[in-house]
């Protein structure tokens, strides 16, 4: 095993948690930690998420006790104590969340006890343990959800039918959060749900402190939100449902059935549902026919991305798109169980075909993979090469000197996405298949 | 003793007394200099920001044939990624190829926190010697190392033998400095140590036939503000090598045969320029900014007076301010009087604030990120341009106290530093990015090129106009109400 990561396509537990802060309505973060950790944050998002840093409160903005040598040596609850003081003093928030650093974590400051006076009936203030060395950034995301779910979330509140929570995409390391979570909204809204996404611009904290009033919690992914779906199961009794994202009409139509089952909905509507929007999608579809033939747009491809990418892509070309997917990587760090969870996934596929599943997060380890592949996969007859070609690398910025290696037309969607500005672009849903589509013939189009 | 003998090098606090928290006027800081700081003084409210690994690795990602080596958790350094976006675009300038730089992290875990990590690092070293080949490992010491104790140096010492690559230990601990300059200290000190050392292979490297000089860039100009001063320094028939971003390693070396090393920016470089004069008798001169018609000539002058070269350069300069004057003017007049608010590095947010004096601003505020004694001469030459005085603000940041200034003195337009111009941005201020080494600030070409984006941006400011009317800042309207300095710390005893 290597004792390093190189290039590593997330940041640590408190970079995701300051980016999940961020995106949560009218909050503010109070970094217990030297100074530092949201300056690289900020970089890191400027660098790697499609050109959106911060939010309301995000970057070199957020409050933090900066701590030096002196907390190192005599303890940091003091500094804290003044800082929240103070922040609540200047800064206009409706929830502060204290978030942890290795540094805090490490000298110990017991953080509840200092923030404990602070509460009452008008300041909402949580904390979160998110020191670096607990993990990477979706475990911050991960963390964050739960101290919301057991701190700031109400009990006990009457549950409304209809209503669910949705989670498994992290703010800012899915570059496409904002629109993958509006995506799924819309969607499920076409099934009459109501659906608390948290995040979003049109979520809000009211929203956000009754979610234990929804029927049940949907989680959108094989790794991420899992935490926090167990921990509603055992705080607020919500039962949970789990399914990869759903990019595209194949995998919407399964995500719709598996809500629609889990929520006793009737399977008339449900189908009903996936017949109107398969026939939307198709319709749209349809003029791309005569390009997409004619100029012979089917591609091989590489796909390399996080836990949540790596498959839904794979999936969505395989089994919507009719692309032949050959090796995919996966490139965070995964647990065994989570890792059969993937392998199982990849490996039913509707063509029954399973392409070569690689879990490495080093970029020079994952382009020699895929070349090796490559290499290995054609065959050659004198002058007559059976080459993987034409081909097509869906990946991160990272990828790209793999991708020209290959020959191949490039796309980065998986974080670190360096070379693309996203607003409000997702990918989930049938909206989003098609979504997927445009940029990748673009990608392939664009000296046309 | 030298610092360079030590493990590490000192905090600046401690070395040049600096500080990061003021609030006052211009003549106050004027007349007053560094007693206007409490030294190690700060806030009972503070925002985040960056640390002194940041800057490190803006010049160690930089270096060809090098790798970063972060031992500390995984988000340590993750700041590449952002980083990456200017080591693309400066190995695409300089030699026309498009490549990533190279960054890997240890990614301390719990119980690495728990047992130590210098076995891990150790290992990591070997088995990025090996798979990488490179010839320098930047093995850089955050924020859990320094404290569960892992002695980098140690590792380093103890392994350097049976590994290819030179490994230089830089040291990154965030929570032993406020002032982030201190990076340029950090990568200098093992630069120094490691790469200058009197091996075979650098005694044989071939000694420059021509007067030389050493044209310090630690990563604050791109490639075109580097080919501006190449220009100039050419005029004056010098051979220019510049260093560290960029350079290879087996050049470094060449650095102790110049004739003379020239910093562009004082806060930056007299770590180094004191060690190589001390060492290898090399004399620097550490004085101006080539930023700005003046500054630009005073710097030329200095350089040109070093090599006696005094006449040739007063007829470069007069060329220069003269061709330059003539293609100002369609500026000038659309620029007068309009307010300006500058926030930057100490030494560059003063020079840029003079520059925007020349050009016609009138500077209603200024902010330095830190304040220490190489920057007594630029606020005097602030004080006499300006004639006026405003508000100035010594803070690592901190936009809460720069929101609450920008309210006061409603400038027309707002000059930061890279990541700091939102807050100006959101209050419906039009701004220019100061510190972004795609764009030309350096010498004068630099001066026009500043000049003509501030002309684009003011002629239509409508993004940040239009995202005021809906953006709302994170501070409370009580905030506003208060002292901008209110949460400075006084030291006792001061008036």
């Amino acid at each position: 095993m290597k004792h390093f990561i190189e290039r590593p396509r997330f940041t640590c537990a408190l970079g995701g948690a300051i980016a999940t802060v961020t995106a949560l309505p009218r909050a503010v973060h109070i970094l217990h930690a030297p100074p530092g950790c949201a300056g690289n944050t900020a970089w890191t998002q400027m660098g790697g998420c499609g050109l959106q840093v911060g939010g309301y409160c995000g970057g070199i903005s957020i409050p933090g006790t900066n701590v030096q040598e002196r907390e190192v040596v005599f303890g940091g609850s003091d500094r804290l104590q003044e800082q929240i003081q103070n922040t609540l003093k200047v800064m206009d928030a409706d929830l502060y969340v204290v978030l942890t650093s290795c540094v805090t974590e490490i000298i110990g400051d017991d953080v509840d006890s200092v923030i404990a006076p602070f509460q009452n009936d008008e300041t909402k203030i949580i904390s979160a343990e998110t020191g670096g060395f607990k993990g990477n950034s979706y475990l911050g995301y991960e963390i964050v959800l739960e101290s919301i779910l057991r701190n700031y979330v109400t009990r006990g509140e009457t549950t409304v039918k209809g209503r669910v929570n949705l989670w498994g995409i992290a703010p800012s390391f899915d570059v496409f959060w904002r629109g993958n979570l509006e995506g799924l909204r819309q969607l499920l809204s076409r099934l009459g749900l109501e659906v608390n996404t948290f995040f979003t611009v049109d979520d809000h904290l009211d929203g956000i402190r009754q979610a234990s009033s929804a029927q049940i919690n949907i989680v959108v992914s094989d790794v991420f939100g899992w935490q926090a779906a167990k921990i509603s199961q055992e705080v607020h009794g919500i039962p949970y449902v789990v399914s990869p994202l759903p990019i595209g009409p194949s995998a919407s139509d399964l995500f719709l059935r598996r809500v629609g089952e889990a929520l006793g909905l009737s399977a008339e509507l449900i189908e009903e549902v996936i017949t109107t929007e398969n026939q939307r999608y198709y319709k749209l579809l349809e003029p791309l026919t005569d390009c997409y033939n004619d100029m012979d747009l089917q591609r091989y491809a590489a796909v390399v991305g996080d836990s949540n990418y790596a498959t839904a892509i794979t999936a969505f070309l395989e089994n919507d798109f009719g692309w032949l997917p050959q090796v995919i990587v996966i490139t965070d760090t995964l647990m065994e169980e989570q890792q059969e969870r993937i392998v199982n996934r990849l490996s039913s596929l509707k063509s029954g075909r399973i392409p070569k599943i690689i879990f490495k997060g080093d970029s020079t380890d994952i382009a020699k993979s895929i070349k090796e592949h490559w290499e290995g996969s054609q065959t050659q007859y004198g002058k007559y090469v059976n080459a993987l070609s034409p081909a097509f690398v869906v990946g991160s910025s990272l990828d790209r000197p793999l991708a020209q290696e290959l020959g191949a037309a490039h796309l980065s969607i998986s974080f670190p996405v360096s070379n693309r500005a996203v607003i409000d672009r997702g990918y989930t849903g049938y909206q989003g298949g098609l979504r997927l589509i445009e940029d990748l013939i673009s990608a392939i189009i664009v000296n046309r | 003793m030298s610092y360079f003998l030590q493990k590490e090098p000192p905090r600046r606090e401690q070395r040049l007394n600096a500080c990061i928290a003021s609030g006052g006027t211009l003549s106050d800081m004027t007349n007053r200099k560094m007693r206007c700081c409490v030294p190690d003084g700060e806030r009972t409210f503070t925002q985040n920001n960056i640390c002194l690994l940041l800057p490190a690795l803006g010049m160690m990602n930089s270096i060809p044939n090098s790798v970063v080596l972060m031992h500390g958790a995984v988000g340590c350094g993750s700041s590449s990624h952002g980083g990456n976006v200017g080591v693309r675009a400066g190995n695409n300038h300089r030699w026309g190829v498009i490549k990533d730089g190279t960054w890997l992290s240890t990614a301390l875990n719990e119980s690495d926190v728990i047992c130590g990590g210098e076995e891990k690092l150790e290992a990591a070293i070997r088995e990025i010697d090996e798979h990488y080949k490179p010839m320098i490992i930047f093995v850089v010491a955050g924020c859990v190392p320094g404290i569960i104790g892992d002695d980098v140096d140690g590792v380093a010492q103890r392994i350097q033998s049976e590994v290819s690559a030179n490994i230089l230990p830089v040291h990154c601990e965030g929570f032993k400095t406020k002032i982030w300059a201190t990076a340029y200290d950090a990568v200098y000190h093992a630069i120094g140590r490691v790469m200058l050392q009197d091996t075979s292979e650098n005694l044989a490297l071939e000694k420059p036939k021509k007067a030389t000089v050493n044209l310090m860039n630690v990563s604050s100009m791109g490639r075109v503000d580097e080919v501006e001063l190449e220009r100039l320094l050419h005029a004056l028939g010098l051979e220019v090598n510049i260093f560290p971003v960029f350079s290879k390693p087996e050049k470094m070396y060449a650095m102790t045969h110049a004739n003379l090393s020239i910093s562009t920016c004082p806060t930056h470089d007299d770590y180094l320029l004191k060690h190589l004069q001390e060492k290898y008798g090399i004399p620097f001169v550490l004085k101006h900014m080539p930023i700005g018609i003046g500054n630009t000539s005073e710097w030329l002058r200095n350089v040109a007076a070093f090599f006696h070269l005094e006449d040739q350069v007063e007829k470069i300069i007069a060329e220069e301010e003269a061709e330059l004057e003539t293609a100002l003017q369609e500026f000038k007049a659309f620029f007068k009087g309009k307010k300006v608010f500058v926030s930057a590095g100490e030494f560059r947010a003063l020079a840029t604030a003079i520059l925007l004096a020349e050009l016609g601003f009138e500077v209603v505020a200024v902010r330095s990120f830190h304040h220490d004694e190489f920057a007594d001469s630029e606020y005097e030459k602030l004080s006499k341009i300006t004639a006026t005085d405003f508000p100035l603000n010594i803070a690592n940041c901190q936009p809460f106290e720069e929101a609450n200034l920008i309210r006061r003195v409603k400038p027309d337009l707002f000059l930061g530093h890279m990541n700091g111009n939102s807050t100006a941005a959101k209050l419906g201020i039009a701004t220019n990015v100061i510190y972004n080494v795609g764009l030309q600030f350096v010498g004068y070409q630099g001066a026009y090129q500043l000049a003509r984006r501030l002309y684009r941006q003011l002629t239509n400011p409508g993004f940040n106009q239009n995202i005021s009317k809906w953006a709302q800042l994170p501070y409370s309207e009580d905030w506003y109400q208060q002292d901008p300095f209110a949460h400075i710390k006084q030291s006792e005893g001061e008036v």
